[in-house]
């Protein structure tokens, strides 16, 4: 090895092989590959919505790294409690019943008595005083641990299957709010037998070739190392089944699977090659439906979209003048086109909203009433009349200038609208409202600001105008979304809110949300509260509901049937929500094999 | 090493020091400039997944003490430092708690094959065909196809990536069109299905790279041979009527090639951030995609350990390749004359 020839020669063979080696070798901790295969038509393929999975080892749901929408809180995790978004009502799952007291302070949870964990042990009251007391109340950096710290004083054991949460104070919602798959998924209990003696924060639950305990249907086969495929087998011995609280889910095999950007998603499933998209635009599943017809979707036409649980509203910083002023609010819903919006944003895949709730067969339910009430008629929310808008700001003194633009004392009268980098709906949404107020002679302009520092900014009232969802959280009752705008949440701009971070300050209003947050469920002095509630809020016109948010979900027919959809509205079509256990166990092969 | 000063040994050595400490220092202050609280960030995102926080302050106040943000500045920098020298970078911001260097372990090995074998490919037929379209004795209807070669560097690298997959992989099914090798068959090891599952899937995302990074390659060499040729060298060598290959390969393309191995080291940093969206759309396992993800997640654990990684990996190999310059080109010397 002399010659300078020579040594390059090896210096390159020897990183080759480093490589190689390396990557032949590298140190991941991954499940063995299956070691049995499973037909295609037994095999369902799902799309993971969140995309890569950064740490694929990770299988403890606490901490907050932890990823679930890959089939892990869709197979392995079950919920006590599933919310069905049709009816209102919440059915059970690893819970047979969770009643309160008259004072809604004290609740009490019955278990099913045949739950099982799948290494056979029984799911039992010491596993949920063990996670709640143990886990969620002791260690303040475990997700769960914000709200049971808000809520929960104390947590005992009655007998083998009953637990009672002694609360802080009243809360209806309890069973709702954290443990009904409200939205996406909610706070889950942990066997004992495995977690008791573990650093709970540090714990990843998962040994190489072995399936993490939990009491759902699927068990862990395999996953790849760079977290883009995951594989679960059934489990024939799940205790739901074998007591005839469910039936045994018909795929033997699951897969979820991440195939990079929409265009490759959209191919593979126009290949046969996957059984469900997470939310595409319409254009795709126009392309979609053109290569694969057994594709379908929540509706057989146009939205053809399922509801979202968040429904989409324009947001103002009301600390800050005009804004700070109702009618100029009002002024601003006047140039709102929402048609136009749904056309230009949607391509026509939702509608247009005029309370800030998702339209759930509740919320219709409540929607109906406020119409009932003239409220509609009292507050044209759905108006678009610029004439109106340049009423009010000319009655306010403000002055159309010859650049076209109202300007008052020297001031233009103008507006950033700004949205979160990441998401390209409101973004779309946001252009479009940037013409309307421009037709009408306000500067708005749009900036997108990276999602930690938008996050931020709303939290510290840094903001003048926003497209957001941030007044989410009711989807069966009306009072998460309204107490969004409770005062009691208002910190000076400069500190941090934790809600109401619109900074819209209305004792009144708030009385009344007070009055419903303690009122028990379907209390039927909650809808009277609701309507005096809505007169503070259409008058006031804090938030403006712009539209429904849409989540264009195809499903492919080929393989499995009996998917949700408007004529067989089971369940939402969320295949990434932990309340995908109501589909798994409902679809069916669409051949016998 | 012949031709070789301690001093310069030594000379270079600090040097290195001093820009990894300097690249150390930077990647250290820039996040804490950088607007926007990470910490409040990842208690953020659990509201988002559904959980309802309602003492956010105090999750706020837990974590930061728990990764250290809590104390001086000084401190944090201190810790930083002394995490930089063990390669120890802590829990990932959003990804606790996973460690770092875990997560890059897990990621640079498929970083490392892919883009050494696209980069070495790259290297050899870039400088190849540059080095016949700038030799005079190039037969006219090969210089004259080469240039179509060099069409596809105005094409980005994903673009192309999306061609190919499109005809390689959905069209003709000749290869797979996601992934680093077969996961629902195999399991990474030495063996050949192994290996040659794992050739098969680096193709087309190392055909992305290599055709449409080539024509830089191509474009510098071909200057370089144009100067080459007219120096005095080559006119004795032809004088001494040496045979034409040998006059191309030994005295024109090798003084031609050595400002390219310069070029070739200081691109490495270059082309793990290049490498993020031929790594996405290929779902290609890589430290480019978690980069991307630190980046727009504002894990900045994680983006500290990977920029320092790729610090450290660049001026490691600019120093390697200035200590074996005497080697590769005899001319040079750092001995005292």
């Amino acid at each position: 090895m002399n010659s300078p020839k020579k040594r390059l020669h090896a210096l390159g063979s020897a990183i080759v092989g480093f490589s190689l080696l390396l990557a032949a070798t590298a140190n991941v901790a991954q499940a063995a590959p299956p070691q049995q295969s499973v037909p295609r038509e037994q095999t369902l393929i799902l799309d993971i919505d969140g995309g890569k999975v950064i740490t694929p080892d990770l299988w403890n749901p606490l901490v907050p790294g932890s990823r679930r929408d890959h089939g892990f809180h869709q197979s392995m995790i079950e919920p006590l409690f599933i919310l069905n978004y049709m009816t209102g009502k919440i059915n059970p799952w690893l819970g047979e019943s969770f009643t309160p007291n008259a004072k809604q302070d004290v609740w009490t949870l019955k278990l099913n008595k045949n739950a099982k964990w799948n290494d056979g042990k029984p799911v039992t009251a010491d596993d949920v005083v063990f996670t709640i007391g143990e886990l969620c109340l002791k260690v303040k950096e475990l997700n769960c641990h914000g709200a049971m710290n808000e809520w929960v004083k104390g947590v005992k054991k009655i007998d083998a299957q009953t637990v009672e949460f002694t609360l802080k104070n009243p809360n209806p919602r309890f069973q709702l709010d954290y443990f009904s798959v409200k939205i996406w998924g909610g706070i889950n209990i942990m066997p004992k037998h495995i977690w008791e003696g573990k650093d709970p924060l540090t714990f990843k639950n998962y040994e190489k070739g072995k399936s993490p305990v939990f009491s759902g249907p699927y068990k862990l086969v395999s996953f790849n190392p760079d977290g883009t495929e995951f594989i679960y087998d059934r489990d024939d011995n799940w205790w739901a089944a074998k007591s005839g609280f469910k039936p045994l889910p018909a795929p033997k095999r699951l897969i979820w699977t991440w195939a990079g950007p929409p265009e490759n998603r959209v191919a593979l499933m126009a290949d046969k090659k996957l059984d469900s998209l997470m939310d595409i635009t319409k254009g795709a599943f126009d392309t979609l439906k053109a290569k694969n017809p057994n594709v379908i979707a929540w509706y057989k036409d146009l939205p053809y979209a399922v509801l979202d649980p968040c429904s989409r509203t324009f947001e103002l910083n009301t600390t800050l003048e005009p804004w700070n002023d109702p009618e100029i609010r009002w002024a601003l819903n006047y140039a709102i086109d929402r048609d136009q919006i749904v056309q230009i944003a949607y391509e026509g895949t939702t509608s247009k909203s005029r309370i800030p709730y998702p339209m759930y067969p509740p919320i219709q339910r409540l929607d109906k009433l406020l119409e009932s009430k003239g409220m509609f008629e009292k507050y044209p929310i759905w108006e678009h009349n610029p004439k109106k808008t340049m009423e009010i700001l000319e009655k306010k003194g403000w002055k159309k200038g010859s650049d076209g633009y109202y300007a008052k004392g020297g001031k233009q009268l103008s507006m950033v609208i700004t949205t979160h980098e990441a998401f390209i709906e409101k973004q779309r949404i946001a252009d479009v409202l940037v013409e309307q107020f421009q037709a009408v002679g306000i500067n708005a302009s749009h900036k997108k600001e990276a999602g930690q520092l938008w996050g931020d900014n709303f939290a510290f009232g840094k903001f003048e105008a926003r497209m957001g969802w941030q007044m989410c959280g009711s989807v069966s009752e009306p009072w998460a979304t309204l107490n969004t705008l409770n005062a009691k949440w208002i910190v000076p701009v400069g500190e941090r809110a934790n809600g109401n971070q619109w900074r819209w300050k209305n004792e009144q209003f708030s009385k009344i949300v007070d009055q419903i947050g303690v009122l028990p469920l379907g209390d039927k002095r909650i809808d009277d509260l609701f309507v005096q509630a809505m007169d503070i809020y259409f008058k006031e016109l804090p938030v403006i509901p712009i539209t429904q948010a849409k989540k264009l979900i195809p499903f492919d027919t080929t393989y499995w049937t009996n998917w949700p959809s408007d004529d067989n509205k089971y369940a939402p079509s969320w295949t990434w929500w932990q309340s995908f256990y109501d589909i798994l166990v409902a679809i069916k092969p669409a051949k016998k094999s | 090493m012949s031709g070789m000063t301690r001093g310069y040994v030594v000379r270079r050595f600090l040097m290195w020091v001093l820009t990894v400490w300097l690249g150390a220092t930077l990647i250290f202050a820039i996040p804490r400039l950088a607007p926007g609280d990470p910490i409040a960030a990842m208690v953020l995102r659990m509201s988002a997944q559904g959980q309802i926080i309602e003492n956010s302050a105090e999750l706020i106040q837990a974590w930061r003490e728990r990764f250290g943000l809590d104390g001086p500045w000084y401190v944090q920098y201190v810790n930083w430092l002394r995490n930089c020298m063990t390669l120890d970078f802590g829990y990932s911001l959003t990804q606790f708690p996973a460690r770092v260097w875990e997560m890059i372990w897990r990621a640079l090995p498929w970083t490392i094959a892919l883009l050494t074998f696209a980069v070495i490919i790259t290297f050899i037929l870039g400088n190849l065909i540059g080095a016949l379209l700038g030799w005079r004795k190039t037969p006219p209807l090969l210089r004259s196809l080469l240039p179509l070669t060099l069409t596809f560097s105005s094409i980005p690298p994903f673009i192309f990536g999306l061609l190919l997959l499109f005809i390689f992989a959905y069209t003709l099914d000749l290869f797979p069109n996601q992934g680093a090798y077969d996961s629902r068959n195999l399991q990474p090891g030495l063996t050949v299905e192994f290996l040659a599952s794992a050739l098969h899937h680096a193709i087309l995302p190392a055909m992305a790279i290599v055709l449409t990074s080539m024509g830089g390659w191509a474009l510098g060499m071909r200057g370089m041979m144009i100067t080459t040729d007219g120096e005095d060298y080559m006119i004795l060598a032809q004088a001494k009527g040496l045979r034409t290959p040998r006059l191309f390969l030994r005295y024109a393309v090798r003084n031609a090639l050595l400002p390219q191995l310069t070029a070739l080291a200081l691109s490495l940093g270059l082309i793990v951030g290049g490498s993020v969206l031929i790594e996405t759309y290929f779902v290609y396992p890589g430290v480019g995609y978690l980069l991307y993800y630190s980046i727009t997640n504002g894990d900045y654990t994680l983006m500290q350990g990977i920029v320092f990684i790729l610090i450290l990996t660049t001026a490691t190999a600019v120093l390697i390749i200035d200590l074996l310059y005497p080697l590769i080109d005899p001319r040079i010397t750092f001995q005292k004359r």
